[in-house]
């Protein structure tokens, strides 16, 4: 009886630690899937190179960082990078094209994905490196095998912050009026006097941005590096995140993220005949039956284009 | 400028032209399988490029699963990104049959194409219900988890893992009534140009390697006459009428569910042919050939020559096969610094090649040359 | 006379391959109500969209003597055009008070507050859902606050395509008298392109009508209402 106990506190203390995990991975993944629902709300566009554009970012942070720019201050530069180069491609590469013809958008973003990647890999290599320690390390605390670590608690914080921020952004400025007038009705936008063009670069922009932190804070995860192809899990993870959240809402790409992370280390290592390297195809699977089903997603608002 | 040739439609010139193209075509494959058996390479500057027929067997491959894309999302306007899934499926299970039951390679096409048909068929199902973008989505999902599949542990005895499923010791025996040997002999004696097609008969492993590669130019053959009839015939009527507006096909009778399944089935069974002959040529089935940047270079192989034309398939797979392989055996280039040519050179090139031609060039080379040939020659349609 | 706040001239409009507006010419004065009917297709809503900008165009329109056809959109409603389009043009998924923020977009001085409330002075029922979004609101409720977003941005013309489309006629009749104490109060510029026909000519000083993409009868609302050809067509008579 003893021992059926003792066993059930261990596998309570796994649980638990499992659970940190799961906020640990879902925190960045939401950051991400953050920076692609804003380019979704404003143009209904799924930008495939979000992932890499924020990967690029990470490596400009480590860059500024091993040239000595203070940490904190190379990751706001690497968001300000990011943020000027995603205005620059918007105005370069999307605005010609209409919006309702996915097809050339999709290819294009897939064009800047390989373009990107291949750019990081030129300049940085594709050795991992390890990045600068964001967050302060070692545990907040540590109960038996629980344990409970800064850095998770740092990730988490960052997220909701990150999440606030945007979303003060976005109801208390004009700039962020604008966006959501446009993300709302196109037309009555421009007669509005609203420039569709730089506020939709604006959304780019600030995509960029919130994905450069966000990948700053995945690579800066003690037990990960940063190397040039670290973004194509995290973006089917973030996308499915997104879609979880119905692609259109802030607070659901948090909530999607934080499923995703949990779908991932809890779900699919608890249950014994789902095999542990299945993390990526749960995801993919958590990805078909959210758009079978129930495609505005869990908290989204615009109807989905279905047959 | 030359003056302007007019060949109506459907008159014995036009066939005449036809026929000529057609035979310059594949003298000009045959002669160039001649040049290249043994590992031919083409010199410019200090650097080699590799034109070996492994390099065009591998085009082949990718041509004939860019066929795929060209029925599914070229002619039936589904954005489906996840053709490396089907690719490495029919590779995966060609590898199993052959390496685990001693099947021929052309055999394992028997139990490939209906297999891959039918899973592309129950992969598409979704697709009925999500469109555009979404769909996008999840296919492009499909092509990220295949390298995880194949590498589970449950699949190690069919799989391989992740080392991949070895084939190699299924040799391709040229039948001895080919006649290479005269043909290599006759084409070595045309004066001043004898000297590119080698010296001697061909070796056996030459044999070898020339019947592969028109066993598969074969195959793609057969690929390319029945997707040009679909294309043509009322089933592949209804995917360019599902394509160029959904609405009004559905109203105009057509089954929106038969035509997007069939085109999911038909592209999913010639990604499997195109994973057939892809590890049939290099001997392997390895997980991470078949990842999600093989999805997205079979999309440049798709745009680059031009979405929703067959033709385009040709030039696209010949752009994969042989434009990162280049990039990488590029030494030198004055203007470039070292750096920038040890790197996946190859990659940013598709990327930048996926670019331009999206935003300068939409219907890809294809529609490149046809402006320049319409220059020179007029086709016109026939008026009955 | 004075100069017109509205002239346009020779005005071509086309929509992809097919050509909409033949050459068309008409002018507005300074505080009058100008009504263009027409039948459907025959290039009313284009000749809005032309004079806001929203399609290219040939010919001449000229805003308070200045030619405004080659501008953006963005920067004709900086010189003083609103335009409400058809099927109100809200923002549904913002909230009433933030539509009305939108409309006042491109202002910059203070005062944008005060013309918040003085239309909420208007229309209270807007005050009362001022925290809802746009899309839950019913058609006429909709249709006042597009007609105040666009207000909000102190318009010298203001221009209305069909702004009785699916409302019921109490409604309608509300709402067009509030654009005439609108256009008394303010003294606004108005330019309606609207069905109802009646209902228009008797608030509007003069009248145009729109036949497949030209101009074939012009003139006072008094004399067009009188007028045969008019009231078989478009009135019911």
């Amino acid at each position: 009886m003893l021992y059926v106990e003792h066993i059930w506190v261990h596998d309570m203390d796994l649980l638990l630690q499992r659970v940190f995990d799961a906020v640990t991975n879902g925190s960045t993944y939401a950051l991400i899937a953050v920076a692609m629902v804003l380019i979704f709300k404003a143009t209904t566009l799924i930008n495939f190179a979000q992932g890499e554009q924020a990967m690029l970012g990470a490596f400009v942070v480590l860059q500024l960082w091993d040239w000595g720019v203070p940490m904190w201050g190379a990751v706001a530069i690497g968001m300000c990078f990011s943020g000027v180069l995603a205005a620059f491609l918007e105005r370069a590469l999307i605005r010609k094209f209409d919006p309702a013809d996915h097809l050339p958008l999709v290819i294009i973003t897939l064009g800047l994905f390989l373009v990107i990647n291949a750019v990081a890999a030129i300049i940085w290599r594709f050795d991992p490196k390890s990045f600068p320690e964001l967050f302060p390390s070692g545990n907040a605390f540590a109960i038996n095998n629980i344990r409970l670590s800064w850095y998770t608690i740092f990730a988490f914080t960052s997220c909701v912050i990150v999440l606030f921020v945007l979303q003060t952004l976005l109801s208390k400025t004009k700039i962020g009026l604008a966006f959501r007038a446009v993300s709302s009705n196109i037309e009555s936008s421009r007669l509005s006097g609203i420039k569709i063009g730089t506020t939709l670069q604006f959304g780019w922009a600030l995509a960029a941005a919130a994905g450069t932190l966000g990948a700053s804070i995945y690579a800066a995860n003690p037990v990960l590096q940063i190397e040039p192809s670290m973004m194509l899990r995290a973006l089917i993870l973030s996308v499915t995140a997104a879609a979880l959240g119905g692609l259109d809402s802030l607070w659901g790409a948090l909530i999607g993220g934080l499923t995703i992370g949990f779908v991932q280390s809890v779900v699919v290592q608890y249950i014994p005949f789902i095999p542990n390297e299945m993390s990526l195809s749960a995801a993919v699977i958590v990805l078909l039956i959210v758009l079978i089903f129930r495609p505005s997603g869990v908290l989204g608002t615009r109807a989905v284009e279905r047959v | 400028m030359a003056a302007k040739i007019h060949i109506q439609e459907g008159t014995a010139t036009y066939r005449k032209y036809r026929i000529a193209m057609w035979t310059c075509f594949i003298i000009s494959l045959l002669l160039v399988a001649f040049a290249y058996v043994d590992v031919g390479t083409i010199s410019i500057g200090s650097n080699k490029y590799n034109l070996s027929l492994i390099r065009l067997d591998k085009a082949i491959a990718f041509t004939i699963a860019i066929l795929g894309l060209q029925v599914v999302v070229g002619y039936t306007g589904q954005i489906a990104l996840g053709q490396s899934f089907f690719f490495g499926t029919g590779a995966y299970l060609s590898a199993w049959l052959v390496a685990d039951h001693s099947w021929p390679f052309l055999m394992t096409l028997l139990v490939v194409i209906p297999s891959c048909f039918l899973i592309g068929m129950i992969l598409g199902l979704p697709a009925l219900r999500i469109r555009g973008l979404y769909l996008a989505l999840l296919t492009f999902g499909l092509a990220a988890v295949f390298p995880s599949i194949v590498k589970l542990d449950k699949l190690y005895t069919y799989t391989g893992g992740a080392g991949g499923k070895l084939t190699s010791n299924y040799k391709f025996v040229a039948p001895s009534w080919l006649p290479f040997d005269k043909v290599a002999e006759g084409l070595q004696k045309i004066p001043f140009l004898g000297g590119f097609f080698g010296d001697g008969p061909l070796s056996d492993r030459e044999e070898s390697r020339m019947w592969k590669f028109i066993l598969f130019s074969i195959i793609a053959a057969i690929c390319f006459w029945l997707v040009s009839n679909l294309i043509q015939s009322r089933p592949g009527r209804a995917m360019r009428a599902v394509r160029d507006n959904e609405t009004s096909a559905a109203t105009s009778g057509i089954n929106l569910a038969a035509t997007k399944t069939l085109s999911f089935g038909v592209a999913s069974a010639l990604g499997g042919v195109g994973g057939v002959i892809y590890v049939a040529e290099i001997g392997i089935a390895s997980p991470d050939d078949f990842s999600s940047l093989l999805a997205i270079y079979l999309i440049v192989g798709l745009v680059v020559g031009g979405v929703g034309t067959l033709s385009g398939a040709l030039i696209g797979g010949l752009v994969y096969a042989l434009i990162p392989d280049w990039a990488s055996s590029t030494q030198s280039i004055s203007f470039l610094p070292q750096r920038w040519l040890q790197g996946p050179t190859g990659s940013l090139i598709l990327g930048l090649l996926l670019i331009v031609l999206t935003l300068f060039l939409p219907g890809g080379i294809v529609a490149g040359w046809r402006k320049v040939k319409k220059r020179f020659l007029q086709i016109d349609s026939a008026t009955f | 006379m004075r100069a017109p706040v509205l002239r346009v001239e020779g005005l071509e409009a086309t929509y992809g391959p097919m050509q909409v507006l033949y050459g068309i010419d008409f002018s507005v004065y300074h505080q009058e109500i100008v009504v263009v009917l027409g039948a459907n297709g025959a290039g009313k809503t284009t000749t809005l969209r032309s004079i806001s900008g929203m399609i290219e165009t040939k010919g001449l329109i000229e805003f308070k003597q200045e030619e405004i056809g080659n501008l953006r959109p963005s920067e004709i409603v900086r010189r003083g055009v609103a335009h409400v389009p058809q099927g109100r043009g809200t923002f549904p998924e913002l909230t009433v008070q933030e539509n009305l923020r939108v409309g006042a977009f491109i202002r910059v001085d203070k005062d944008v507050s005060a013309d918040i409330d003085a239309c909420y002075q208007n229309y209270p029922i807007l005050y009362e859902r001022r925290t809802q979004m746009a899309g839950s609101l019913s058609g006429g409720e909709q249709q006042m606050l597009a007609v105040s977003r666009a207000l909000m941005s102190r318009p010298q013309l203001l221009l209305m395509d069909e702004p009785s489309l699916g409302l019921a006629p109490k409604i309608v009749e509300d709402l067009f008298e509030r654009l005439v104490a609108i256009n008394t109060e303010y003294g606004t510029t108005m330019l309606i392109v609207e069905q109802n026909a009646q209902l228009a000519l008797s608030i509007a000083n003069r009248g145009y009508v729109l036949e497949s993409g030209s101009i074939s009868v012009q003139g006072t609302a008094e004399n067009l209402v009188k007028n045969d050809a008019i009231r078989r067509a478009y009135l019911g008579a």
